[in-house]
């Protein structure tokens, strides 16, 4: 209780870190959600990959001279959040675009995204005439250095987020749940998917920036794959994945503050573990209320049906 | 288009990308009928059926609506119930509710009469006491009741189910057809329903379109069932 006290107490240095985490805690789940339902997982590890190529190419483009070089923090990060969004937005573009050619496997084409994202990630890193200096740290998502700024623009694109995710929550679901009865209600699919994946590319965006790839594509999908073991409705899954996500951020922040760890990993760690756990639990129950109903199996993320 | 159409396909060609399945069909669906559309499967059924309703765009040829209003009617559309990811977390209720999204405008809330709207279909459709249960739960046929509660909560004018029988028992065939009739008599709906069931349509249709090789033939059920006309239409298919 004590280290709670004293992370959120408002004279801590890293207390911007603190809220930052928690943000990306709650928030990250509640999108990554829609990739857990619409079978697209892989799409939130390829996308975060994409945003910190994003990030490398802003800070390449510095060194070549092809823009202004930033003088302090501030430009540094919104010449990188720059670069995060377009990349990934850009992914996302083509990815649907892509798709709806009909082309391939959506798997082959988001894995070709992840390894070229990363791939061309540290080749710009590495011939960057400024260096890594500065860059890496903020691809790792060392969660350090948070000013004032950038926690107010994450708390307001975040607030920007989950209120399109509150009010279009029946377009959300309709879309993603049955897209031929949308369309035969006049519904525009084509707008509310590019509204969804567009909220998706903005949270990731600044998630990466904050937190780095790994980390946000932890927040993204360990909270729901947790949560859809025990939620019985669509609400039930958004909500206890954000708490879940949230809880983990200041839990795994506590414990990365005590021990003297990394925070990003120390918060995916302990969902993984907490992931292993509700696995387990669901398994043993499940199998027990089998046994003694002899009812069938249902479908979850890891048992298509 | 003459007036008592309710549906009127020109010159239609069918398929997905650049695959046609069907060309060349001209056809009719009167007001107030129940229409069968038969076919083995493979025959375009279903790809018919989806351009009909805008998911597939035609890849040639007109189709026309003329609803009461002299424009498109609503479209109550029941999807085959496998189509449907059993990974959402959705109840019948919720599930019922998506009916009324066409009238629930963007960024607004189901408002009680919506939500009473949706009892009412469920109740229609016999599946009240299901609301609460989770839809992936559910048997192949409460799936089906579902489906059509849910279509019946667009308000349709014009009533398009695809293959609602298939892979049913027999007694649940029977009921949901028995669901179906119920639903043509009491709301005179117009009714186009995909079957390869040749049984289920003779049961339930008045009219009926047969794809056979590509090949369309429309006319009453009494008139193109008839044991003869069928086998002449089979044997036709077999010189």
């Amino acid at each position: 209780m004590s280290v709670l006290r004293e992370i959120f107490d408002p004279q801590f240095l890293s207390r911007n870190s603190v809220y930052i985490s928690l943000l990306i805690g709650f928030v990250c789940p509640l999108v990554g959600v829609y990739l857990v339902v619409r079978r697209v997982v892989f799409l939130g590890v390829a996308l975060p990959q994409v945003s910190s190529c994003g990030i490398a190419f802003a800070f390449a483009m510095q060194g070549w001279g092809w823009i202004p070089h930033a003088h302090d923090s501030a430009g540094e990060r919104a010449i990188a959040l720059g670069g995060s969004i377009v990349f990934t937005l850009a992914a996302i573009l083509l990815l649907s675009i892509m798709e709806r050619s009909g082309r391939g496997l959506i798997e082959g084409r988001t894995g070709t995204a992840y390894v070229l994202a990363g791939a061309w990630g540290i080749l710009l890193l590495a011939q960057n005439p400024l260096g890594e200096h500065g860059l890496l740290d903020l691809l790792r998502g060392q969660i350090i250095a948070v000013s004032d700024t950038d926690l107010v623009l994450t708390a307001i694109t975040f607030g920007f987020v989950v209120l399109a995710l509150f009010l279009f929550q029946k377009e959300f679901l309709f879309v993603s749940f049955d897209r031929e009865m949308a369309i035969t209600l006049k519904k525009r699919v084509i707008v509310w998917d590019t509204l969804l994946f567009t909220l998706i590319g903005l949270t990731i965006s600044v998630s990466v920036l904050s937190v780095g790839p790994l980390v946000a594509f932890g927040f993204l999908l360990l909270p729901p794959l947790i949560a859809y073991q025990f939620a019985q409705t669509m609400r039930q899954f958004a909500i206890t994945a954000s708490v879940i996500g949230g809880v983990t951020a200041v839990a795994g922040f506590v414990i990365a503050y005590r021990r003297d760890l990394p925070v990003g990993p120390t918060d995916v760690a302990l969902l993984g573990i907490l992931y292993a756990f509700s696995f387990g639990g669901r398994k043993l129950f499940r199998s027990r209320t089998l046994a003694a109903t002899g009812a069938k199996p249902q479908a979850s993320p890891t048992n298509p049906g | 288009m003459t007036d008592d159409l309710l549906l009127s396909l020109q010159g239609v060609a069918v398929g997905y990308g650049r695959h046609v399945v069907l060309q060349n069909v001209d056809l009719g669906v009167r007001r107030g009928r129940f229409t069968g559309l038969l076919g083995a499967n493979g025959s375009g059924k279903s790809t018919l059926l989806k351009t009909i309703l805008g998911i597939l765009p035609p890849m040639a040829g007109r189709i026309e609506f003329r609803g009461a209003s002299g424009g498109q009617p609503v479209l109550g559309y029941v999807p085959q119930r496998e189509a449907l990811d059993s990974i959402f977390l959705v109840s019948c209720f919720e599930m019922v509710l998506m009916g009324a999204c066409g009238r629930v405008g963007p960024g607004r809330f189901f408002n009680q009469a919506e939500k009473d709207w949706a009892r009412h279909c469920l109740r229609e459709t016999g599946a009240e006491e299901l609301a609460r249960k989770r839809f992936s739960e559910l048997s192949g046929g409460q799936k089906q009741r579902v489906l059509v509660a849910r279509a019946l909560a667009t308000k349709p004018e014009f009533l398009l189910l695809d293959e609602p029988t298939a892979g049913i028992d027999t007694t649940v065939t029977q009921s949901i057809l028995e669901l179906l009739r119920n639903l043509h008599a009491r709301q005179q709906l117009s009714i186009l329903m995909v079957s390869h069931d040749l049984r289920a349509v003779r049961r339930c249709a008045q009219d009926v379109i047969w794809l056979h090789q590509g090949k369309v033939s429309q006319g009453a059920v009494n008139e193109l069932l008839r044991r003869e006309q069928v086998e002449a239409l089979l044997d036709l298919a077999l010189e």
